[in-house]
């Protein structure tokens, strides 16, 4: 393990990737899995009293959410109300926000570990009845998730009485239908549930009354994937990675313009620049050229520019929030060159909203689609002046004040997210946007990036 | 001399020029936008504008129009869309001419024209049918044998005329956002509305 | 039910309210006199949030909670009209505005549209929208009833979750996501719910149209009255809409106690039937062999004639009266003064052959539709709800989904509600006694502790089976301790009508023939001294030429009664026959008289439904040619016989009952009038039950209520002065002084009611018993089907499509055993006689039993029933 002391190091921290990078030939099989210490910290944890997990390491270890909204995980399980059983554990890895693709790495190349975060998880919050929605796109991963889930059974690391604990614990794989909004965690209750993958109102929270009406925990895959860590290295320990309450290590997915795109498992702190620029990250942007805008934190955020104020911006999700009103959410960071149209950008990332909106809210449902159409119109050449205004009150109806995080007028936060690039348009782009508008210029495709590595980035 | 002074206004006038018109035969030329009896328009390509809404019967404050709707055969439509006038009647003994249903019309359907010399001797003569009202082939109103009529004045069958738009915005004037009428094409626009 | 709940005061726009604790905040603050402006949320339907319209500012909670999913806490200060709210509302309407085609001037809705009253209330004026709005196909039927606008629809799932929540049809949802998503119904799988008509009712908008009112009206040319409908006996309260003298539709208001603003499809369509074609506009005199058209007087002579002939020749006896359960109560009562007070004969019978014995029908025990929801258990023996009474389904789904009332099914085969039954008793049609002393024994784990009654849903649940198992299964369930009783009775005033004697061994309010007759004869001058003959028994009797004047009140009695031969036999037996009807049915063309009769809408008065809820009945339009009220009819023939009722009114009508009978006491025309919810009978024991206030109409005239202030008709909508539940009593009613005094009374013993005792069932019934099977033979299960060959369906254009095929449905052992094919046609026969019908095979239907709904067909149940016997066996023959 890369050392720990000090400043957070601009390179990669692996921690949760050690062993999918360490082993690339096994690391999905159990084999690979135990021989390289899989499976100990289960067997420690179940040594240990439940509650103890929860509160001394999780919530020690300051983990928060790697989902996108950074809830702090131990706080979460503590929200389940006492004596109220059964409960389940839901892993929600139904990953399909543009350009986030880590959850699909640790799924197809380490699903042990993801279990094991599951039963040491399921253990300490009580649960005798795990899922696993997995997104249906990952054919793979859904394979490997599945003989994994069978070779551990056989194992004895699920099932009843796992090693001699007393302690149940099955787990249901279930392949998600291809639906975004799925990915929302009361939506994913409801196409669990056999429903139409709808948003439900809050309250009830699911630690309150989630699946089937149980108490139930929502969990990110890569979240769940820490727990065996925190487990080993123990809670304080871990506290001690990263950077005030961003504690720990995250995957970062960097993509767009630069030399080396991929999944970069680096500690929290390291600035913006570090990863895009970095060697042995992401390598410098492409042709040498300059980052232009690049968003921080999945499709849903709003943006942040080239300059060094923006660049030299720490990883900490508290302090991009507070000091420039954008998130790290899910952790995918894309990064666009000065040969990119912002309009273009917008456009694409609304016309993903538009199509993968649920339809539940009516300002989401409607106003996701005509912000699609102006923007298709600014984009394309058929702008007026006062549209990107209209955008904005049209994004004010749906995101009241157009703030991060979202106060919103709809149930769950796909709507605001529509907004983001808007607001980053207004904010770093009007000029360009209303001349582009005036001139009836019409964009140039985004070309695509030429540095060819593989989505698993570094190592290969 | 008194006797004489008795014919002074008689012989002052019998020099003035004589303002007397020989109606019927000669008629004065009406307001642009006289109220006279109705017609019901059809589009340039022959359908009827009428849907059979009855937001003219609505609002007519003397309850003078009796309308039903009823479903277009998707084969052979009446008007554009799924429905249309199937029965359209105005009672003329209780018509004010006020053109509520003019106004109300959303498809410009019923217009009145400027044509309103019509002595009917019976109720059933005063009850215009939608066949008696609807324009015909060349978008002229459909002369009933108890109306008066002199040449040229079925030109002024269609008198819809509107200056601005329908929210009163002066910044309309003189645009046209209303549909062409069979026999007439396009009508201009009234000016100086706004004014 | 009582509200226990704590009391909270929360501020909505600086007013302090006080309001139940965990209280939806819409409906508080609606409540209260302020209206939140709303899409998806409904009253009846469990909150969703969709629409996002009824945003509001609650003081300390971040953003903005929609008013409809929001429970009241106490302390809390909530902002309906700050300029955040304000804002979020234009929004939403503009975000529901750009798609929506905005073509009002052709769409039903138009005028009566939330979207437009609400737009205009709330929105923002002006839409910035430029883009081309989403398209589809114009509207595409979802079902025979029900058609389908795309692009009006605003996704506010009110049609899909009331399909759901309420009807239990989950045949539409939602397809498609975003800006594309759309309600659609399963491939293959047709939006056949027995209640689509409500969904059309339900939606905000007009993207749900009902195939029958579409493009008939503008709302502007409406008018309306509130009335119940009479299609059934649940007796649903509505308002009957009218253009130009014709009816147009019936829309469901909302009444807590029957049916929480909810209709069924024939009921709701079914005023179709009021314009048939073939309804009679004058009365008609046989002449020379043929009926022919003539004056009223001169029909009302012959008819007057023909009676006193009879009466003179052969007595009282020799005459008989059947049918009059489709009219209104003052109907009914002419009708029995006529037939028991005038002419002094006793063979009057409403019921045609297909209830239960009068003295069941008014000695059980009764329970209430609301009962139902405070039950400890729900017995179902008797008819298919969903099939006969599809409003009550829908109270008895509630109960059972909704607020966890378990239901026992007693049944022959399974029908509408056996999914929701907790436990179940199959027995063979006929076998209804033996099933029900295993009851007492399903019943006790069921009950577990539960309070509240036993509500037994009682009635035939077949024609082909005598009421006779019925009764007896009766007389064993009314031992069990706490039953309550709802019989389920069919025809739209059946309950009304033997309420007001047209039974036989009754006088009017529910006395029999001995306890009233001082009663009777000292307000009407005579009453029949001996017990007369039900319908079966006037048949038998004019097939044997001892009926000497038949009277027959409305009904297809050639259809209606479940042994078509004896009927025919009568009819053509009898010596003179006298038919008041609206068409001239098959009876009607023999008869020597006819005489036409408004129907339900062309009149005014009250009705009884089959918990003994008297409320008033509208009339809405003129009816064409020359037809009069049934009150009336009965007037003119007795003022022929020598007797002048002097009762011009409905009022007055409604007066002399509550005069006269006991059971009516005080419900007169006055309580009527003021009674919102109805008056259920007696009123002593049901006192607390009243409501005198009018109609809650809400605060702004929004049309989500079918009930709208500025139409003329009878919603009182000016402020009553509240008049306290307990009535001043009449000085002059010396019946209604009386009873005064006693409040509530049991009226086992007939304690605290005047003069004569209300009818109380022994239940000393010698059942004939039973005969068993034998093992060739099938027996029939002849229930109905919702949409049949009776009056409202056959003469409704857009229900008749609806009409089930006939066919004889059997377990597919019995298929294979007889050896045929399925579908494949097969000789039928029974003692009474045999038909050819086809076979389907069903794994629902129990082996030796076959199942085949009554009234379907030319030729059917009727030709194969003999009344005489208890159970109806048949056997199958290959026609090979």
């Amino acid at each position: 393990m890369t050392s720990v002391i000090g400043a957070p190091n601009a390179t990669e921290t692996r921690i949760v990737t050690k062993r999918l990078r360490d082993r690339p030939e096994d690391s999905w099989t159990l084999d690979g899995f135990t021989q390289s210490g899989g499976y100990e910290a289960f067997r420690a944890a179940l040594k240990l009293d439940p509650e103890a997990i929860g509160a001394e390491q999780v919530a020690a270890a300051g983990l928060r959410g790697r989902g996108g909204a950074g809830f702090p995980t131990g706080t979460k399980w503590s929200f389940l109300p006492k004596d109220s059983y059964p409960r389940y554990l839901v892993v929600n890895g139904d990953e399909g926000e543009p350009s986030t693709f880590k959850d699909r790495m640790l799924i197809e190349n380490d699903p042990h570990q993801l279990i094991e975060g599951i039963a040491i998880s399921s253990y300490a919050i009580g649960c005798n009845l795990a899922f696993i929605y997995v997104r249906g796109e990952f054919a793979l991963g859904f394979e490997r998730l599945e003989a994994a889930r069978r070779d551990a059974h056989a194992a004895g690391f699920l099932g009843a009485n796992i090693l001699g604990s007393g302690f149940d614990l099955d787990i249901v794989i279930h392949r998600a239908a291809g639906a975004y909004i799925c990915g929302e965690e009361t939506a994913l209750l409801s196409s669990l549930e056999g429903d139409r993958g709808m948003p439900r109102i809050r309250p009830p929270f699911p630690a309150v009354a989630g699946l089937y009406a149980k108490p139930t925990i929502v969990n990110n895959v890569e979240t769940l994937s820490t727990v065996p860590h925190i487990m080993r290295m123990g809670g304080a320990e871990y506290a001690k990675l990263g950077v005030n309450k961003s504690t720990g290590t995250r995957i970062f997915s960097l993509s767009g313009h630069v030399n080396r795109p991929g999944n970069y498992e680096v500690e929290l702190g390291i600035t913006f620049r570090d990863l895009i620029e970095s060697p042995e990250l992401g390598g410098g942007v492409r042709n040498g050229g300059k980052v232009k805008f690049f968003i921080p934190g999945g499709a849903s955020s709003q943006w942040l520019t080239g300059s060094d104020e923006h660049l030299d911006a720490p990883l900490d999700m508290d302090y991009v929030q507070q000091t420039f009103g954008v998130m790290l959410g899910s952790g995918a960071v894309m990064v666009y060159d000065e040969t990119t149209n912002p309009a273009l950008v917008a456009w694409r990332l609304a016309k993903f909203f538009a199509h993968e909106s649920c339809g539940k809210c009516t300002p989401c449902r409607e106003g996701t689609g005509w912000i699609e159409k102006v923007l298709y119109r600014i984009s394309h050449g058929y702008g007026r002046p006062q549209d990107l205004d209209l955008l904005l009150d049209v994004g004010d109806n749906i995101s009241p004040g157009l703030n991060a995080p979202f106060s919103q007028t709809t149930i769950c936060p796909l709507g605001p997210s529509a907004v983001s690039p808007v607001v980053s348009l207004h904010k770093f782009f009007r000029e360009e946007v209303i001349a582009m508008c005036q001139n009836n210029d019409r964009a140039l495709d985004v070309t695509a990036s030429d540095s060819g590595a593989s989505d698993l980035g570094a190592g290969e | 001399m008194a006797r004489f002074s008795g014919f002074g206004v008689t012989f002052k006038q019998m020099f003035k020029p004589r303002i007397t018109g020989f109606y019927p035969k000669e008629k004065r030329e009406k307001p642009e936008r006289f109220h006279g009896r109705h017609v019901l328009n059809r589009y340039e390509d022959g359908m009827e504008k009428c849907i059979g809404c009855e937001l003219c019967a609505g609002v007519c404050p003397a309850k003078c129009i009796y309308v039903r709707g009823a479903d277009n055969s998707p084969d052979s439509p009446v008007s554009p869309g799924e429905r249309f006038g199937f029965v359209y009647e105005i009672n003329y003994l209780r018509c004010i001419h006020c053109d509520m249903c003019v106004e109300a019309c959303p498809t410009e359907a019923i217009t009145e024209t400027k044509l309103f010399e019509f002595s009917f001797a019976n109720r059933a003569d005063a009850i215009y049918t939608k066949e008696e009202l609807l324009v015909d082939d060349e978008g002229r109103a459909k002369r009933q044998p108890w109306e008066l009529w002199l040449g040229g004045e079925d030109d002024k069958t269609s008198a819809w005329m509107r200056a601005t738009s329908s929210s009163g915005d002066a910044d309309y004037e003189g645009r046209v956002n209303w549909s062409g009428e069979l026999g007439f094409g396009v009508r201009e626009p009234e000016q100086g509305q706004s004014l | 039910m009582k509200d226990e709940r704590e009391i909270v005061t929360v501020t909505i726009d600086g007013i302090e309210m006080q309001a139940p604790k965990g209280e939806l905040l819409i409906r508080v603050a609606q409540d209260n006199g302020t209206f939140v402006p709303r899409f998806c949320w409904h009253e009846r339907m469990k909150p969703v949030g969709m629409c996002r319209m009824c945003l509001v500012e609650v003081e300390g909670v971040r953003g903005m909670p929609p008013a409809c999913t929001t429970t009241v806490t106490d302390g809390m200060v909530v902002n309906t009209k700050s300029e955040t709210v304000k804002k979020a509302q234009d929004g939403v309407l503009e975000f529901l505005l750009i798609n929506h085609p905005l073509d009002c001037p052709v769409c039903d809705r138009g005028g009566e549209c939330p979207l437009q009253d609400q737009t205009l209330a709330f929105g923002p004026g002006e839409s910035r929208y430029v883009e081309e709005k989403r398209h589809f196909e114009k509207p595409i039927p979802i079902s025979e009833l029900v058609l389908l606008d795309r692009e009006r629809c605003i996704q506010c799932s009110r049609c899909t979750r009331f399909a759901d929540e309420i009807a239990g049809d989950r045949l539409i949802d939602f397809g498609e996501r975003g800006g594309e998503m759309q309600v659609i119904t399963y491939p293959d799988d047709p939006f056949t719910s027995y209640f689509s008509g409500n969904t059309v009712q339900v939606c905000p908008v007009g993207a749900l149209t009902a195939k029958p009112y579409r493009f008939r009206a503008r709302p502007w040319d409406l008018s309306a009255v509130e009335t119940s409908c009479q299609t059934c006996s649940v007796g649903c309260r509505g308002s009957l809409e009218s253009s130009s003298n014709e009816l147009v539709r019936l829309l469901g208001v909302d009444v807590e106690p029957v049916n929480h603003g909810w209709l069924c499809d024939k009921g709701r369509f079914g005023y179709e039937a009021t314009h048939a074609e073939d309804r009679a506009r004058n009365p008609m005199i046989r002449r020379d062999g043929s009926l022919v058209e003539c004056s009223w007087p001169e029909a009302l002579d012959a008819a007057a004639e023909g009676i006193k002939r009879s009466l003179d020749l052969h007595g009282p006896a020799s005459i008989a009266m059947v049918g009059g359960s489709r009219g209104t109560n003052e109907d009914a009562y002419l009708w029995a003064r006529l037939a028991k007070g005038v002419i002094g004969t006793d063979n009057v019978d409403a019921q045609i052959g297909d209830g239960l014995p009068a003295e069941v029908v008014l000695g059980l025990p009764g329970a209430t539709i609301p009962d139902l929801d405070e039950a400890a258990a729900i017995i179902l023996l008797g008819p298919d709800l969903k099939e006969e009474l599809p409003v009550l389904y829908l109270r008895v789904r509630r109960a059972c989904v909704d607020l966890g009332v378990p239901i026992l099914d007693v049944s022959a085969v399974d029908h509408g509600l056996s999914k929701y039954a907790s436990a179940t008793i199959r027995h063979l049609p006929g076998e209804q006694a033996s099933a029900a002393r295993e009851i007492s024994a399903a019943l006790a784990p069921l009950i577990d502790g539960r309070s509240g009654p036993i509500v037994v849903v009682l009635g035939r649940s077949d024609v082909a089976t005598s009421a006779e198992p019925t009764v007896a299964a009766a007389a064993i369930i009314r031992e069990i301790p706490n039953t309550r009783f709802l019989v389920a009775l069919r025809r739209g005033n059946v309950r009304g009508a033997i309420d007001l004697g047209l039974a036989p061994g009754f006088l009017p309010g529910r006395v029999t023939l001995d306890a009233g007759a001082e009663r009777f004869v000292a307000a009407w001058g005579s009453a029949p001294a001996e017990v007369g003959l039900d319908t079966a028994g006037i048949f038998n009797a004019a097939s044997e030429g001892r009926i000497g004047a038949l009277i027959l009140v409305g009904a297809d009695i050639v259809n209606d009664f479940p042994d078509r031969r004896l009927v025919r036999a009568g009819v053509g037996g009898a010596g003179f026959v006298i038919c008041i009807n609206a068409t001239v049915t098959e009876a009607a063309a023999d008869a020597d008289v006819f005489l036409p009769a408004t129907v339900w809408g062309e009149k005014a008065g009250t009705t009884t439904n089959l918990e003994g809820r008297i409320s008033r009945v509208g009339r809405k339009i003129a009816a064409v040619g020359n037809p009069m009220p049934d009150f009336r009819i009965a007037s003119e023939l007795a003022l022929r016989l020598g007797t002048d009722f002097d009762l011009e009114t409905v009022e007055e009508i409604q007066d002399e009952i509550a005069r006269v009978a006991p059971a009516f006491a005080e419900v007169d025309a006055q309580l009527l009038k003021r009674a919102r919810d109805g008056v259920v009978l007696p009123l002593a024991l049901h006192r607390d039950e009243l409501v005198l206030e009018p109609r809650r109409i809400p605060v702004i005239d929004f049309s989500w209520e079918p009930i709208k202030p500025e139409g003329p008709g009878e919603f009182e909508v000016v402020e009553f002065e509240v008049v306290e539940p307990v009535l001043e009593a009449d000085a002059s009613d010396e019946a209604a002084a009386e009873e005064e005094s006693a409040l509530p009374v049991d009226i086992s013993n007939g304690a605290g009611l005047p003069d004569a005792q209300l009818f109380v069932w022994s239940a000393q019934h010698a059942a004939q018993p039973t005969p068993g099977r034998d093992n060739y033979a099938l027996r029939l299960s002849a229930g109905r089907s919702l949409y049949d060959n009776g009056r409202t369906v056959a003469s409704t254009p857009a229900l008749r499509a609806l009409i089930p095929a006939q066919t004889l449905r059997v377990n597919p052992s019995e298929i294979s055993r007889v050896g045929v094919a399925d579908g494949e046609s097969v000789r039928v026969s029974t003692a009474r006689g045999s038909l050819v019908l086809s076979l389907t095979g069903d794994a629902n239907v129990p082996a030796g039993v076959a199942v085949m709904p009554f009234n379907i067909g030319e030729t059917g149940v009727g030709d194969l029933v003999d009344v005489s016997l208890v159970v109806t066996d048949l056997r199958l023959e290959t026609l090979r």
